[in-house]
């Protein structure tokens, strides 16, 4: 018997909205820049002297503060992040890039901008479709940004710089996606929990600090040789879902969770970026092409053909589309997709949740019974 | 020895037993849920056994299948199945026209629809709010002062519908009172809870298709008022079961005990 157990040393970095990586980097004199969309690109955080913290808002219970200064149609993830914030959890963190993605991140801009004046608080312009055109006006987005870290932090932006981080990434990516890739074994070694605890501990700290844990953890994975039992494989999709506990109540109930396909998961975060003398354009390229948020426009069918892509690759048995409560984009895509999916023969839950769990009970009835309407 | 086959479903308000031999149900029971779940379904279960000459104790039946919200904590069960399911098995080895089954129970609201094998082909539940379900009954029922066949007797009097409008069960109880001061007709009203339970119903059901041979399970499914309210906004008939539709989700576990245990 030799299964694999995910280290302490993740969970803990999960367990706050900063964790101490974090104050260790800036103890040594670089700058956390906080984010809260995958249309910010990492490597172009990862610039020397700054580093990237995808915001997550654990602990976090109500958001009656939030409440009163959001819309109440606007989604639980903005609601939730906005309500630490307003609680100082984030004060400590040097500066905010949003991507204009949806309304809902917009409207916490806004907000931390009214509110909490962070000293840096920056807002990429997003195209709706993608196109040459589109490519170059995000590219230009994407170099105001760097001009801007420069200014702000003195990093160098220059695309030789934004070059080397994007190779550091790429290893960083070329780890995460070795792991992955087990997920596709008979009997994986690694569970969707473990995996979502690993992709959201690395994105919350600073990659360099964790990479030797990454690097350790895969030999002991590669060398594991029983994965947990399971009674059908799920394919995860939709909205944000950075928390391991949502996917581990999936688990629980005997599902296995083999891909997710959403913004916090493994497809398309861990795909590749290329390595080339022009940076800034390949990131607003892979960015458009790559991303698939609902948020875009004429791409519905790329969007379905690849989850149906990574269903027949990671074999899984059914999906769970799970949508954040008011995310817009996914609330108007969920239905036609759901559509589209029973048309193609593949079982599929939708769920609707909040960002923090709640009804353990209610999730874990609606797993098992769509788990036995499979036959599992 | 014949072989004897047990479902127990543990339920937020009631836990409940049922006991099948040769397809046949031979034992039933239905108490008030405890603190503990294991006490509940020891004491129900023992309720049920108690009914036969042939078993003594739990461990007597050839198979026992567990659900409900308390499905994980029957430890003397060989395996648990969600209610989901057992209910579809349930109502279908009643009546095998049921396509849609509407499960009105303790805290939860399910709508279900069924092939016409009686696997299930699609869901919905409602979320954490328990508007509509029998705690919120148990509420409304404590403001009129009466039983809840009483209360259900009640509404089918009413001469118009006295709407009301709040779901959550807290605000719908002062509501109420705020009502009733107002010297509307106590039927009235009690037809207006009637309609407003129907209509969230109405949402759940709608979300999964509501196709002719639909029924009602749960404990409120003993609510007439609610099932002729039901009857209206679905536009549809509904069928009761021949068996006690409280019992349906214990029903469907015995059932799928006696399925893979005789297999």
């Amino acid at each position: 018997m030799n299964q694999a157990v995910i280290p302490d040393f993740f969970r803990q970095i999960l367990d706050q909205p900063v964790n101490n990586l974090v104050d260790q980097a800036q103890e040594q004199g670089k700058k956390a820049i906080a984010y809260t969309c995958s249309y910010v690109p990492q490597p172009l955080l990862s610039l020397d002297g700054v580093f990237p913290i995808r915001v997550r808002a654990p602990g976090v219970v109500g958001t009656p503060m939030a409440d009163t200064y959001l819309s109440s149609v606007i989604c639980s993830y903005t609601r939730s992040v906005l309500e630490l914030a307003l609680e100082w959890a984030f004060d400590s963190l040097d500066g905010w890039v949003f991507a204009a993605s949806c309304d809902h991140l917009r409207r916490l801009y806004d907000n931390l901008d009214y509110l909490n004046k962070p000293a840096f608080n920056h807002m990429i312009d997003m195209p709706h479709r993608g196109g040459a055109a589109a490519e170059k006006w995000l590219t230009e987005e994407y170099k105001s940004l760097g001009a801007a870290l420069a200014e702000s932090f003195g990093v160098d932006a220059s695309p030789q710089a934004l070059s080397r981080s994007i190779k550091e990434h790429n290893a960083y990516l070329s780890v995460m996606r070795e792991i992955s890739k087990m997920r596709k074994q008979d009997n994986p070694p690694v569970t969707g929990a473990m995996f979502q605890t690993l992709l959201a501990a690395s994105t919350s700290a600073p990659k360099d600090m964790v990479m030797d844990e990454l690097k350790a953890l895969l030999a002991r994975l590669r060398e594991s040789n029983e994965g947990k039992p399971y009674r059908a494989r799920v394919l995860l999709a939709g909205s944000h879902c950075d928390d391991p506990g949502y996917i581990d109540v999936i688990e629980k109930t005997g599902g296995l969770v083999v891909a997710e396909r959403t913004c916090t998961g493994s497809i398309p975060a861990l795909a590749p970026i290329p390595e080339n003398d022009a940076p800034y354009e390949t990131l607003a390229g892979q960015a458009l092409a790559n991303i698939s948020c609902p948020r875009m426009m004429e791409s519905f069918q790329a969007r379905v053909d690849e989850i149906l892509e990574a269903v027949e690759e990671y074999r899984a048995d059914g999906v769970v589309l799970q949508t954040m409560k008011f995310c817009d984009t996914w609330g108007v895509e969920s239905g036609p997709m759901v559509q589209e999916l029973r048309k193609a023969g593949v079982p599929i839950l939708k769920l609707e949740r909040e960002y923090t769990m709640s009804s353990e009970g209610q999730l874990q009835t609606r797993i098992q019974a769509f788990l036995e309407s499979m036959g599992k | 020895m014949a072989k004897y086959y047990g479902g127990c479903d543990l339920g937020s308000t009631t836990g409940k037993a049922v006991i099948l031999k040769d397809g046949e149900i031979v034992a039933t029971a239905c108490i008030r849920s405890k603190i503990d779940p294991v006490e509940t379904g020891r004491e129900v279960l023992n309720l049920a056994i108690q009914q036969i000459d042939d078993l003594e104790k739990v461990e007597d039946l050839e198979k026992l299948v567990g659900t409900g919200y308390g499905r994980n904590e029957v430890p003397f069960a060989d395996e648990n199945v969600s209610e989901i399911t057992c209910h579809a098995v349930g109502a279908h080895f009643c009546d095998n026209n049921i396509r849609t089954i509407v499960d009105v129970g303790g805290q939860d609201i399910k709508a279900i629809a069924l092939s016409d094998t009686g696997s299930v082909l699609e869901f919905a539940m409602n979320d954490k709010c328990a508007a509509g379900t029998g705690r919120f009954y148990e509420a409304v029922v404590r403001t009129f002062d009466l039983s809840l066949d009483e209360f259900s007797a009640l509404s089918l009097k009413a001469k118009k519908i006295v709407p009301v409008t709040s779901q959550c069960t807290v605000f719908a109880e002062s509501e109420l009172v705020s009502l009733l001061y107002k010297r509307n007709s106590p039927a009235d009203i009690a037809a207006g809870v009637q309609l407003s339970v129907a209509k969230r119903v109405f949402t759940l059901a709608r979300r999964v298709g509501v196709k002719p041979g639909v029924t009602v399970t749960g404990g409120c499914s003993k609510n007439i008022g609610l099932v002729k309210a039901l009857e209206k906004t679905l536009r549809t008939p509904i069928s009761l079961l021949s068996t006690d539709p409280q019992l349906t989700g214990a029903l469907g576990a015995a059932v799928l005990a006696s399925r893979n245990g005789s297999g």
